[in-house]
């Protein structure tokens, strides 16, 4: 019997990063795109620096279960490369991370860099992008996460339209420029992924 | 269906009380149940039809207001959390005897895992402590239907009754379908014949004891077309509730082969016992899956004719959250394996104090203040509040946390016992929840406690709700009885610091009660200009009237 398959997505980072919001465009994406679609997300201490993650499922059949299983995530978008670490085991075999490259280091104990980089690049399917030379370049402080958005959008079925339409939305109280900005940022993350092996 | 958005479980909830017509809402913040409160705060004032919304000092008080509402012939809608049901604890057990007149539903989100809590509390044990029925959704749609039923029940059955819900429903974001939202409608009050039912003195009480026991039946008859039993061919089966019932169907998707195992899914208690017997007569074996403790399982294991397993004999661990993979593991489902998880050992990363929030100050200064009377290794009672992460290392400035209001009342006793000086730390908003009637007991102790109130004016840790004890604090202090010497109000700011360590020092030495407020916003809600419109009132009062 050929059931449906349900997909899931990792989100990660650090308190005040933006997990959260780019957990609810990409819910909304999902949505508008004819998916059933669920969101989870642990947001208690989020606002005092801490770890915070979201997940959401995706699937052709109605979903109840918010949170996805070891193993059960297709994809993995982390602001942050140690709380990417933390939730490798969460992909599928065949699943992609994409990953921030600028670390949050204002904690007990974080490991050498190089260690935190050398262990993702063993990640088959990480994409690594340096988002602060990428701010630098669209010369847009908070383009990451966007660009983090449109790395991941190449493995996810949802057309460009949509993409443009729930990104605008999302910033349209904020003005033209700024929606123009997060655009931007999110084609440059598009751009980065050239051959989505596997999506 | 008027309408389809995408809202979390717990909004959801608070959606629903809107639609189904409540003249208010009430509550006290506290995570995972806050934004039930908040969606229909934004309702209410969006729709400015002489509805209110209103935070209380604490969740007793809610709850009580709720019950206000209800005897003058309106819905009200009670939000809190699963330890701030233990606060309410009062008037809910209580509002089981009085009845209700308007619907009074209770939304209860409780927190199993402990993601924010002291606790891991089932507050379905609490519905069948006070014989109240209780509704369990496991999903963010069913959220909004069972309030809704909740309401219709309520006043069918003439009780409150309990919406439990957990972390996981609460915070997940799904597409909600909405109904026409109806307007608030009065019954009009307690009827005259119905006055005594309310006034519960002695002989009163005993007979709507009796009125709520007889009222049982039809408790369980009301709650039994929400519970359903799912033959199978299998002589294993499944009991669900909550997020056992959403985690078990998603399984079924994934594994259809699961639909050979009869399924007893129970969304609403109590539980009708007609419905565990049919159920148990068709397995030889039940795997019980339900959020926090074992109702259901001890429930089913107490009538024999069956295997139960669950989390009493060690198929679920007895602490902590379902969740599908625990599912799995009990039913011998092969779980995927996912990538190897890296080999770097990964320090938690857990929540700090933000950068330049006067908590640090305040510690500080009380840190180097013990130091400086002699006594550094004094223990200090701590509260619930962003003030809590001091127990933290390397600061570790509070040595106890265990309920709200507790530090004065503890710092007192330890100083009944000897102990000085002895120090309690407490939040504005925690001081106005339960740290008034404390205060209260310390002033008239007459030991030597210091108690430090971190005032920022608002209810950091939830979201920086508007503090009920706003910009009230030294005038509650003093109508203690407290003298000037006893009181000193300080700002917790770097360049302050070595004025804060002295006048803190001097309340140490104090022989009697002394309290220290100090009082800086929160930054997160000075960013947020939450109490910007409340400050220009106040000085364009000032500018008026004449101001204390």
């Amino acid at each position: 019997m050929n059931v449906p398959r349900i997909h899931g997505i990792v989100l990660s980072g650090v308190g005040g990063q933006g997990v959260l919001s780019l957990a609810q465009i990409l819910l909304e994406a999902l949505r508008r795109s004819g998916l059933h679609a669920l969101q989870s997300e642990i947001h208690g201490m989020s606002q005092r620096g801490g770890s915070v993650h979201a997940q959401v499922c995706y699937s052709e059949i109605p979903l109840t279960s918010p949170i996805l299983d070891e193993g059960g995530a297709d994809l993995l978008v982390a602001l942050e490369p140690l709380e990417a670490l933390r939730y490798v085991s969460m992909l599928r075999m065949n699943g992609h991370l994409v990953v921030a490259e600028e670390p949050q280091m204002d904690m007990a104990g974080y490991p050498p860099l190089d260690d935190v980089y050398a262990a993702l690049k063993t990640v088959r399917g990480a994409h690594l992008v340096d988002t602060e030379d990428l701010a630098r370049r669209l010369n847009h402080r908070q383009a990451g996460g966007m660009a983090l958005l449109g790395m991941a959008s190449k493995f996810l079925p949802v057309a460009d339209a949509v993409w443009h339409e729930v990104i605008a939305q999302r910033f349209e109280a904020k003005g033209a420029r700024v929606t123009e900005k997060n655009l931007e940022a999110f084609e440059a993350g598009r751009g980065l992924i050239h051959d989505p092996v596997g999506a | 269906m008027v309408q389809s958005t995408l809202a979390l479980g717990v909004e959801a909830v608070g959606c629903a009380a809107f639609d189904a017509g409540i003249k208010g809402a009430f509550g006290y913040p506290g995570t995972p149940s806050t934004e039930g409160f908040e969606a229909v705060e934004l309702l209410i004032h969006g729709a400015q039809d002489g509805r209110v919304a209103q935070w209380a000092a604490n969740e007793k008080v809610a709850y009580d207001l709720a019950m206000g509402m209800s005897y003058s012939g309106f819905r009200a809608l009670v939000t809190m959390k699963h330890v701030g049901l233990n606060v309410a604890m009062d008037a809910y057990a209580n509002s089981a005897l009085t009845g209700v007149r308007g619907g009074l539903v209770l939304l209860v989100a409780d927190d199993p895992g402990m993601h924010s809590s002291q606790n891991e509390q089932d507050s379905r044990r609490l519905a069948e402590f006070a014989w109240l029925p209780c509704l369990e959704p496991s999903t963010v749609q069913e959220c909004y239907d069972f309030t809704l039923r909740a309401f219709e029940l309520s006043e069918a059955l003439q009780v409150p009754v309990m919406l439990r819900i957990v972390t996981r429903l609460a915070h997940c974001r799904a597409a909600l379908a909405r109904r026409a939202a109806l307007a608030p409608a009065g019954l009009g009050p307690v009827p005259a014949s119905a006055i005594q039912d309310w006034v519960l003195i002695p002989a009163n009480a005993r007979r709507r004891y009796v009125d709520l026991l007889e009222k049982q039946p039809r408790l369980m008859a009301e709650a039994t077309p929400l519970n359903r039993l799912v033959p199978g061919s299998a002589r294993r089966g499944v009991a669900l509730s909550g997020m056992g019932r959403a985690y078990f169907g998603q399984l079924l998707h994934e594994n259809p082969a699961l639909a050979d195992l009869p399924r007893l899914e129970i969304a609403a208690y109590p539980v009708d016992p007609g419905l565990e017997q049919a159920f148990l007569a068709q397995v030889d074996e039940v795997v019980v899956f339900e959020e926090d403790y074992p109702v259901l399982e001890e429930r089913l294991g107490l009538r024999g004719t069956a295997k139960v397993r669950g989390r009493l004999d060690g198929a679920l661990p007895r602490t902590g959250e379902l969740t599908p993979r625990l599912l799995k593991g009990a039913l011998g489902l092969e779980a995927p394996a996912g990538k190897a998880a890296a080999a770097l050992e990964l320090p938690i990363r857990g929540p700090r104090f933000c950068d330049g929030c006067g908590h640090v100050d305040a510690y500080e200064a009380l840190q180097e203040a013990l130091a400086q009377v002699g006594a550094p290794e004094t223990r200090v009672f701590g509260d619930i509040g962003c003030y809590t992460l001091a127990a933290q290392e390397p600061m570790a400035a509070i040595h106890a946390v265990v309920e709200m209001g507790a530090s004065i009342s503890m710092a007192v006793g330890a100083a009944l016992a000897g102990q000085t000086p002895s120090v309690a730390v407490i939040g504005d908003s925690t001081f106005g929840h339960s740290g008034l009637p404390a205060l209260l007991t310390a002033a008239d102790a007459g030991v030597n406690v210091t108690v430090m109130i971190l005032d920022n004016r608002v209810v950091g840790m939830t979201g920086q709700q508007p503090s009920q004890a706003l910009d009230q604090v030294e005038r509650m202090v003093r109508g203690m009885g407290l003298q000037e010497d006893q009181l000193q109000v300080l700002l917790p700011v770097p360049r302050q610091h070595d004025a804060n360590v002295a006048a803190v020092a001097a309340a140490l030495r104090h022989p009697g009660l002394s309290v220290v407020v100090f009082r800086r916003e929160c930054i997160q809600s000075i960013r947020r200009g939450v109490l910007k419109d409340h400050d220009r009132q106040e000085r364009e009062r000032c500018t008026t009237e004449v101001c204390s």
